[in-house]
């Protein structure tokens, strides 16, 4: 049984991973740059990553069930500039309607909960594959975004619209006598997370959805609705890519029809090397929370180091690599595990 | 679920009367009475295909019967589906669990009923010490913080068995639940099940494990060619009786002429193979146009040989001799080229490529020999070669061009027969040959085996259809729990059906040669 | 069971169909001289050219049963460094446009791109069948990797005036045609012939149709499971050389987006995401489709962004159709061990 002890430190190290990782990436860079640890840098970190972080929940809840949400890149793009078009003057971009602030992101919320719904509808009333289904929503999305927007981008927004997005809520004395701002989208990120943790830890909704997505059969046998709980995933994957949205219109002080392009390849890889499997059933927030954070200290410390930022790219392509090999070896090794332990007491052979 | 039960065991909580159920072609299941007490264990026993999983298929509700009655608890159907017979209470165990497997044993037992506090979160105190409560209640102990997938087998068996009592189960089918418990899992699994019996639970226990039957079960009903043989208590029996009654008076659906006769030069000899876990001390010799039968259980070792023969597994330390040369092949690639060929048990899983053609199947191991240049298939030299074993093997379908699924079950089997013989081998190792195929293709793939044996290839049969073997091999080798354990040459006096099962099932060990 | 059969012939064939209908109504709507003219019948060719070779990599690897998501990256890989081994020297100034000044010769860096192409391709390859490694994840991060790496040596520069010579296969023309649907069309001929004719296409097809039927009769899946990804991203070297050549300048976000075009466009023309199934012909269908959609939207003045929201759309409607047709399927006869044993479903 010692065996199977020393065994058990081995998953829960890989199961764990991401912290390990995060922790050997603060070591390597802070001794590289005295400029790492510093507080301004930790809290850039933060403010960086907050956008993908917010799709990378939405995304959790969805994989968590054990289905993709490629669309949400394109969701964040589109209730952007459906926001900045209601709130910007003709002169910068917008339709001139001058909406009042808060109007305007609840329409954002609610625009990015309906495209959730739709998304959730198409895959699990009819039936349709929810990879492809996805995926075409992207492409769709992101053309009726370029369609709405005047050609260039809606920007100069009021302040309280961008306020998620670049503004600022507390202020943390610094030896110097100066003093820190501590931005609001980075509270808010901390803030989601945790609300996604609690969800998925303490809510029913939450274990349902681990239920449907590492056993979709064994969860209706014991009476969990799993086509509501995929469809609740979706609306909620949906609401983050709309904060998403809200949050970098309001850091840029605009809005552009590529905005979040590409990125949901990020999001899929910070998810994973958090531990969310892509088969569902696997993962927690927290360790989602740990996926962003390495994204965004590489993001930071390679910027400090001044490597050119297209390493930046590379780098989270080979990590992702990595993560998926280690993922591939802890199945191996579960595997061989499984075996001895159903040859013990079996001598045939030895 | 509204009047009280007694619990004395004289009420039937399960009567099935008069079950019947056709297939195109073929009488699955006829006139079939099986009643199932309260409180009582009840094997089910029969050959492969005597219709024990039609039988529960029916039970559960997958398919439909034809004829008969399904009363549960005093509820009639006579028609059922999967969700009557949940709610009936009917709960079925699978070999291989199907809960969820990354969640922990508290979380499966207590899905979709998770305690909450007073603002609707998740109170996991509760949720394992009420996991935990429940499990004690059946005496079950198990660590409800593990997680399901690291349990042992037994663990996850009992687990599953109280999952379905915790939905008011209360007839719980056990299908073959101890074909891969080490003993001391098998004796945790029986003292729990015995345990629940006072709780009024019946279960229908299928097994090919006789001792087990013995040990755990009250009485037994025996299947037979989908008939019902006989319903008898446990204690009434003894081993060789209950042989008899599974293996029958058939009529022999096939008889070789045996060569017995003179057989060429060695074509395969197996010395002192060993894979760890499956099979030890494995040798025997194989000659040319020698029928030689394997016979064993689910977990006796003879699979994982023939696969580990062709190299679709591993096969372990020891050697091989294939015609005079030593043989190793890792990859069925490699088998073929060193003239060994195999077909699957599961043909469906390893057999065909159904979307395909039946040109395109017969051919794929041989197309080096049809091929021009640097891959040109030579099409029409392809066409003759198929034509010639369709003709030869009485492969019935439409032409050459069908889809490979849409032929029947034993035209299948003819087109794997096909592939292989055109790679003109020196061993066929033919595995479970004729399961789910009609009777008329039974005979002719027997008839292509006696010729493929006359033609000089050396056979070698892994089946539990012990009358079958009988009617074609020169003589049957059994295993059991890994070990050759007995030799039944043809025609000997000792090598009748019954002593041959009763060796299968780990009886008396003869060391034959 | 024949009212079957006919929905079936016309499931099947469906693709070509629509095909009609659309270039009917694109026709109708825009005039049928203007429409069918020869110059905008190359038009059309010449835009389904580079979507054209990289669908051909996208169906060897759907057919095998997988699929490759880094195909795009390969190809804005090889076609950043071919711009940066031919072009002069980039000034040090900001915005200063060029590449890295080794001036090297077409016929030097052509044969250097088809081989970054498929040795890209053949690592995909081998960590996906040796290594186990899920295929989705592995060519994802393989796209990062590579989109960084064309990034790094690009440094976000513009990089224009590639030679002539080096322009032939996407600039150049025969006659009127221009070379790169010529090549284009080749190419496909020569694949579909491969496939239906040798052995290879036998393996492909059986591999993707049932790994382990396929291993059981002597085939290496894990073997042709590499050469198909090898082709994958051979296939993207050449849609590479190809789109360089017609643009003649090398820019950072070139190919955005074309992956799941691919695969849509093989889906749209039959080849099953599941593998083993589909015609090389039909993927070009779907490629066609895709094209002529654009054209005729773009011929009747739509905004091009919404083009790609009904490009889109198209997606969904296909795969819509390709959901139905496992309906009408003739019944298929089961695997008779339980559904735990059977590895593969």
């Amino acid at each position: 049984m010692g065996n199977l002890k020393s065994g058990n430190l081995f998953i829960l190290l890989v199961e764990n991973l991401i912290w390990v990782l995060v922790l050997v990436a603060v070591v390597i860079f802070s001794m590289m740059s005295d400029n790492f640890l510093s507080m301004y840098n930790l809290v850039n970190i933060f403010v960086r990553v907050a956008a993908l972080g917010l799709l990378v929940i939405g995304q959790s809840f969805t994989l968590i069930t054990g289905n993709f949400d490629l669309s949400s890149e394109s969701t964040m793009g589109l209730t952007a500039m459906v926001g900045g078009l209601l709130i910007a003057a003709a002169s910068t971009g917008g339709l001139d309607w001058k909406v009042n602030p808060l109007i305007a992101i609840a329409v954002m919320l609610v625009l990015g909960c309906l495209i959730g719904l739709i998304n959730g509808i198409l895959i699990t009333r009819l039936m349709m594959n929810n990879l492809i289904v996805t995926v075409a929503m992207l492409l769709i999305l992101r053309g009726v975004t370029y369609v709405i927007s005047p050609g260039q981008s809606t920007s100069f927004f009021p302040e309280l619209f961008n306020f998620l997005g670049s503004g600022f809520v507390y202020r943390i004395p610094l030896a110097n006598g100066r003093y820190l701002p501590i931005p609001a989208a980075a509270i808010f990120l901390v803030l989601m997370f945790i609300v996604g943790h609690v969800v998925a830890r303490y809510r029913r909704f939450g274990r349902n959805m681990y239920a449907v997505g590492s056993n979709r059969a064994a969860a209706e046998a014991a009476g969990i609705d799993s086509q509501r709980v995929i469809l609740a995933a979706y609306i909620v994957s949906g609401l983050f890519a709309a904060l998403a949205g809200l949050l970098e219109a309001g850091r840029m002080d605009s809005a552009t029809p590529r905005m979040g392009a590409g990125m949901i390849f990020s999001v899929q890889a910070a998810a994973v090397i958090g531990g969310i499997s892509l088969f569902g059933g696997r993962g927690t927030m927290i360790g989602a929370f740990g996926g962003v954070l390495l994204w965004g200290i590489l993001d930071t410390g390679l910027n400090i180091l001044q490597v050119s930022p297209f390493w930046v790219e590379v780098s989270r392509g080979l990590l992702l690599l990595f993560a998926v090999f280690l993922d591939a070896t802890k199945a191996r090794y579960l595997q061989r595990v499984a075996i001895r332990s159903a040859l013990i007491g079996n001598p045939i052979g030895l | 679920m509204n009047e009280t039960k007694t619990s004395t065991a004289t009420k039937p909580i399960l009567e099935m009367l008069g079950i019947g159920k056709v297939f195109p072609g073929v009488q699955a299941l006829e006139a079939v009475d099986l009643t199932v007490m309260a409180g009582e264990i009840h094997g089910l026993l029969g050959k492969n295909g005597a219709g024990k999983s039609t039988l529960m298929a029916a039970l559960m509700g997958i398919l439909p019967v034809d004829a008969g009655s399904i009363t549960i608890d005093g509820d009639t159907f006579t028609s059922m589906n999967p969700r009557d017979a949940l709610g009936a209470g009917v709960a079925y165990v699978p070999q291989r669990i199907n809960m969820m497997n990354p969640l922990t044993v508290a979380e499966n037992v207590l899905a979709g009923m998770m305690p909450v506090n007073t603002v609707g979160f998740v109170a996991w105190g509760e949720v394992y010490g009420e996991a935990e409560q429940r499990l004690k209640q059946l005496g079950l102990v198990l660590d409800v913080r593990a997680r399901v997938e690291g349990l042992s087998v037994a663990d996850q068996t009992m687990l599953a068995i109280a999952k379905a009592l915790f939905s008011n189960a209360k007839l719980i089918i056990l299908d073959e639940p101890t074909a891969t418990l080490p003993r001391p899992g098998v004796d945790r699994l029986f003292d729990f099940v015995r345990s629940l019996k006072t709780h009024g639970v019946a279960f229908i226990y299928i097994s090919h494990h006789l001792e087990e039957v013995f040990e755990i079960c009250d009485r037994v009903t025996v299947l037979r060619n989908g008939r019902l043989v006989e319903t008898r208590d446990v204690q009434d029996l003894d081993t060789p009786t209950l042989i008899r009654l599974m293996v029958g008076e058939d009529v022999k659906e096939f008889e070789r002429e045996q060569a017995g006769a003179v057989h060429g030069d060695e074509v395969m000899v197996v010395s002192n193979l060993v894979r760890r876990g499956h099979y030890e001390e494995i040798s025997f010799t194989l000659h040319r146009g020698e029928v030689l039968g394997l016979a064993g259980l689910e977990g006796s070792g003879a699979a994982s040989l023939a696969k580990g023969l062709f190299g679709l597994e591993r096969r372990g330390q020891g050697a091989v001799q294939v015609a005079g040369r030593a043989y190793t092949a890792d990859t069925p690639d490699e088998a073929f080229a060193q003239g060994v060929a195999y077909l699957p048990q599961d043909r469906y899983l390893y057999g065909i490529v159904g979307a395909r053609p039946v040109r395109e199947n017969v051919t794929y191991p041989i197309l080096k020999r049809l091929v021009r240049g640097l891959g040109l298939i030579n099409r029409s030299e392809e066409r003759i070669l198929v034509q010639n074993y369709v003709d030869q093997l009485g492969i019935v379908t439409p032409s050459q061009e069908q889809a490979v699924s849409l032929l029947s079950g034993g035209n299948q089997q003819k087109v794997v027969f096909a592939k292989l013989a055109t790679t003109t081998p020196h061993v066929l190792i033919l595995h479970e040959p004729t399961q789910g195929v009609d009777v008329h293709a039974k005979v002719d793939i027997y008839r292509i085996v006696s010729e493929l044996a006359a033609q000089g290839v050396g056979i070698l049969i892994i089946s539990s259809e012990v009358r079958e073997l009988l009617g074609v091999c020169d003589s049957i080798l059994v295993m059991y729990r890994g070990r050759i354990t007995a030799c039944f040459p043809s025609g000997a006096p000792a090598s009748t059906p019954e002593s041959i099962l009763l060796a299968i099932e780990g009886g008396t060990v003869h060391v034959g040669q | 069971m024949s009212g079957n059969k006919v929905i079936q012939f016309v499931l099947d064939r469906m693709i070509w169909f629509i095909l009609l209908l659309v270039i009917s109504f694109f026709g109708w709507r825009v005039g049928f001289e203007t429409y069918l003219a020869p110059s905008n019948l190359i038009n059309i060719l010449l835009h389904a050219s580079v979507l054209g070779v990289l669908t051909i990599g996208q169906t060897m690897c759907l057919l095998s049963g997988n699929f490759d998501l880094s195909a795009e990256g390969t190809m804005s890989l090889v076609i950043v460094l071919a711009a940066w081994l031919m072009l002069p020297i980039r000034g040090e100034a900001f915005l200063e446009t060029g590449g890295g000044g080794w001036l090297l010769s077409p016929f030097l860096v052509v044969p250097i791109m088809l081989v970054v192409g498929a040795v890209v391709g053949v690592i995909n390859g081998t960590l996906i069948s040796r290594l186990n490694m899920n295929n989705y994840t592995v060519t994802l991060s393989m796209q990062l990797i590579l989109r960084g790496l064309g990034t790094v040596i690009s440094m976000g520069a513009i990089m224009p005036g590639t030679p002539p010579l080096f322009n032939w296969l996407g600039g150049g023309r025969v006659g009127t045609i221009p070379v790169s649907v010529v090549f284009t069309l080749v190419l496909y001929a020569v694949f579909a012939y491969v496939l239906k004719n040798y052995r290879f296409g036998r393996e492909l097809y059986a591999v993707g149709g049932n790994l382990q039927a396929a291993l059981a009769s002597g085939f290496r899946p894990k073997r042709m499971i590499t050469w198909s990804y090898g082709l994958s991203g051979l296939m993207a070297a050449f849609a590479g050389w190809m789109l360089l050549g017609r643009l003649e300048v090398s820019v950072a976000t070139l190919g955005t987006g074309m992956t799941l075009e691919t695969v849509a466009a093989a889906v749209i023309g039959g080849v099953a995401l599941t593998g083993g199934a589909g015609t090389i012909w039909g993927a070009f269908s779907g490629v066609l489709l895709l094209s002529v959609v654009g054209n005729g939207l773009n011929l009747m003045d739509v905004d091009p962004f919404a083009v790609n929201a009904v490009r889109g759309l198209i997606i969904l409607i296909a795969l819509f159709i390709d959901a139905q047709k496992v309906r009408y399927k003739p019944q298929v006869a089961r695997s008779k061990a339980p559904p735990a044993q059977q590895a593969r479903a």
